[in-house]
């Protein structure tokens, strides 16, 4: 690919993406905030901090709930394909930004040629969950099936990138990439990890005020 | 043409309301769901059925369409790909009623289970205000809600009628305890406890009532019910309308200010709890100087602290506990009733899942006042029923009157071999008191002359009741069809009429339709005693059937087989309230 076009895809694409995302994510939390929450009048019974605490560290502990502990496997499956989106991003930020010779790294490249195809898989995984399985199938639209698709095909380019970091073709498609999901997430049901932080914190308030969580489990 | 018009008018004022509804709990529930499908093997419903359309998720995403048109930003210009929609038609509403009233318990079983943390009892909640504010709803949820409105309890129970079962109550309680100044208090000012109750107790399950009285007359609790605001139930829960809410939440705070009681205590009544405890603080917008309290949170404290002693082995049976869902996934009440059913009976078997994981007893969420899911209900049952089974306890201990009737529906339907109780009336049965307890089987001398007409067709019934009821110094009359009991009622009018449902010829139903509607008839008290098939519980669904006519209630409900101190119980209540009515 032209040198030119690389770089304008590392520097101007990626910021104008990351300026649209920024922007529409602050637009979005003062809209939230602009919500009046519903506020308790009666005195505490529990512990909300650590209701709030248990609440968010519940992502992290599949044995906290049963839907988790049954399909620890759908977990594990969310625990690698998030760490991949994670390093997807860092990645391009590195190649954009930082210095690119830190990923020809042998420890971090191997790290990346690991983890990007079996994230590659999982979303291939969880497309044909959405579609062969009735219950996932009814539940989703066209948004979801959208971001998983693009999920797909961000991880194949993200993949075959670190196995070949100097092919500027395919340097190139996993930048165009990741800048469109920069831009695209704030508006998609991706955005789900700007609302996440405020719905566990309520999760956790409101179910802690009234002594219920974090749950007592005494199987 | 102007059908059309009034339909989409409803189907645009619900789409309307939508827009009022929001909070930022309730638009971030509303957007953070990722359509992961975790939450699907959470609900009963689809574990009972499979079907796809009971995923939680499915369901609160037919409310969600609303908020994907009017509040996503993505949704309001493309509201197909995310999902969005709006309430169009007739259609449309009676959909939304079907997932929001009859498919969903708002158990919260499922919130437990995300792990986003979207509240979908929430999403169901706002689903049902937005209908019930057009008129949309089952009509037992409509004319409970209109009875707490107009009586200021959900049974309709007149003052009158509410007095003069206190004061028969009165009568029970020193007798039980062989002590003439046992009473229930009531209006009575100062006192450390003002005690508010589900109207259940006083129309149909008084032992639970009178099981409390034992509880505080033993501690030498001081302690109050009142004769305004005595119901701690609240269907602005189940409708999602919060004027409901703080109507009656205000009855009750009110009365607790008018008698200037220490502090507030809710009988056994899950949904009772909350809606006291926690929601009506919110709907009313009151800050109470009061706390407020479960009848199980004093009962603990009054074994710790020594002022009530147990002896389990009273209970010499092996029981299990069913959380309700509104105390132990909405009220933080899971280890006190533990506490108290280790103290009270000799053998406490533990049910799995328990506490937050809890199933639903599938009563919950008022669904035990929209006869039109029952075949559903039953059906989605079978879930808990198996938990029950793997239990092999006799007896289901549980904190809810709502889960009582939950329970012993699924019970009857699955013939399980279990009974259920409160935790209460175990802990009332463990009671020891210096007074011993005499058996209420005396004969009531003014209850001698009272005329009891049985209906039902099976003859070793009638003679069973017969016996029980002659023992117990009434006058009886057995009819075993339509024809005999209504011409046994041109010649005499009794006291009383316990009526089985299912018969031969013109049903129960019928001729308790006949007597209400018949000016000489409808004053007669009736007490449904009758059998349930489990094959086709909706065959004769009385509650159906009532609102369908817009009859009053039945003045209590037996499920054979009968449990003769109950049946006695009510008995001597109807005969001993008309009486008093009389004079």
């Amino acid at each position: 690919m032209d040198p030119h076009i690389i770089s304008i895809l590392k520097h101007e694409v990626h910021l104008i993406a990351l300026f649209i995302m920024g922007t529409v994510y602050i637009g979005k939390i003062i809209w939230i905030m602009r919500f009046k929450p519903m506020v308790e009048r009666t005195p505490s019974k529990g512990n909300k901090q650590k209701a709030i605490i248990n609440s968010y560290l519940n992502i992290a502990m599949p044995w906290e709930m049963e839907s988790t502990r049954k399909k620890w496997y759908v977990w594990t499956e969310f625990a690698i394909f998030h760490i991949g989106v994670a390093f997807a991003i860092i990645v391009s930020f590195i190649v954009s930004f930082g210095n690119e010779s830190l990923i020809d790294k042998t420890i971090f490249q191997n790290f990346f040629m690991v983890l990007f195809p079996i994230s590659f898989i999982i979303t291939l995984i969880r497309l044909a969950r959405r579609i062969f399985l009735p219950v996932n199938r009814i539940i989703s639209h066209p948004d979801d099936y959208f971001s998983i698709i693009l999920m797909c095909v961000w991880f194949f380019f993200a993949s075959w990138f670190v196995y070949d970091l100097y092919n500027t073709l395919i340097m190139g498609i996993y930048l165009a990439i990741t800048a469109f999901l920069i831009a695209y997430v704030p508006f998609s049901k991706m955005s789900h990890y700007i609302l996440w932080p405020f719905s566990r914190y309520y999760f956790g308030k409101h179910f802690g005020h009234r002594g219920v969580y974090p749950k007592v489990r005494v199987q | 043409m102007n059908e059309i018009n009034q339909n989409s008018t409803r189907a645009h004022k619900a789409n309307e309301a939508f827009k009022t509804r929001m909070n930022r709990q309730a638009i971030l529930s509303f957007g953070v769901c990722v359509h992961c499908g975790m939450c699907t093997e959470s609900c009963h419903y689809y574990l009972a059925t499979k079907d796809p359309k009971m995923a939680p998720a499915y369901k609160a995403d037919r409310v969600r369409k609303l908020y994907k048109k009017y509040f996503d930003w993505t949704g309001k210009l493309l509201p197909k790909w995310v999902g969005g929609g709006e309430l169009e038609n007739e259609e449309d509403l009676k959909e939304l009623m079907d997932i929001t009233f009859g498919s969903c318990t708002m158990c919260r079983r499922c919130s437990f289970n995300c792990p986003m943390g979207v509240d979908k009892a929430l999403l169901m909640r706002t689903g049902r205000s937005i209908l019930y504010e057009q008129g949309i709803a089952p009509q037992g949820v409509i004319d409970v809600a209109k009875d707490q409105w107009e009586t200021g309890n959900q049974m309709g129970v007149s003052e009158e009628e509410y007095l003069e079962t206190i004061e028969w109550l009165n009568e029970e309680l020193q007798m039980e305890l062989d002590d003439p100044i046992a009473e229930i208090p009531m209006d009575k000012p100062n006192c450390n406890i003002v005690y508010a109750v589900n109207p259940r107790e006083i129309k149909y399950a008084p032992q639970s009532l009178l099981a409390a009285a034992k509880i505080f007359y033993a501690a030498g609790e001081s302690w109050t019910m009142s004769s305004k605001g005595w119901d701690n139930t609240n269907f602005g829960l189940f409708s999602g309308d919060n004027k409901l809410g703080a109507h009656m939440g205000n009855l009750v705070f009110d009365s607790v200010e008018r008698l200037n009681g220490k502090m507030l205590v809710t009988s056994e009544c899950g949904h009772g709890y909350r809606a006291t405890a926690w929601e009506s603080p919110n709907w009313t917008g009151r800050d109470l100087k009061f706390p407020i309290f479960n009848f199980l949170e004093i009962m603990v404290d009054y074994v710790k602290s020594g002022r009530i002693k147990l002896d389990p082995s009273l209970n010499p049976f092996k029981v299990t506990y069913h959380d309700p869902c509104n105390l132990g996934r909405s009220g933080g009440i899971t280890e006190e009733p533990r506490y108290l059913l280790k103290q009270s009976v000799s053998m406490f078997q533990e049910m799995y899942p328990n506490r937050a994981d809890n199933y639903c007893c599938t009563g919950g969420g008022g669904a035990m006042s929209m006869s039109e899911y029952s075949k559903r209900r039953l059906e989605t049952a079978v879930v808990k029923a198996n938990q029950l089974k793997e239990t092999e306890a006799n007896i289901v201990a549980t904190a809810c009157h709502n889960c009582v009737d939950g329970l012993t529906d699924l019970i009857k339907h699955y013939k399980l071999k279990m009974k259920v109780k409160l935790v209460g009336e175990l802990v009332a049965d463990a009671l020891i008191i210096d007074k011993k307890f005499i058996t209420p089987t005396f004969k009531a001398p003014e209850i001698e002359e009272k005329l009891i007409l049985m209906v039902d067709d099976e003859v070793d019934i009638l003679t069973y009741l017969s016996t029980l009821f002659n023992d117990n110094g009434f006058n009886t009359y057995t009819a075993t069809n339509y024809e005999n009991a209504m011409e046994f009622l041109t010649t005499q009018k009794p006291d009383l009429i316990t009526l089985d449902l299912a018969m031969p010829g013109k049903n129960g139903l019928s001729i308790y339709k006949e007597l209400k509607t018949n000016e000489e008839y409808k004053d007669i008290p009736v007490i449904f005693v009758t059998g349930v098939n489990p094959d086709n519980p909706g065959q004769l669904d009385h509650r159906k059937f009532i609102y369908e006519h817009s009859l009053p209630k039945p003045e209590g409900y037996i499920e054979k087989p009968v449990e003769k101190e109950l049946l006695l119980k009510i008995v001597r209540k109807c005969v001993e309230v008309k009486v008093d009515n009389l004079n």
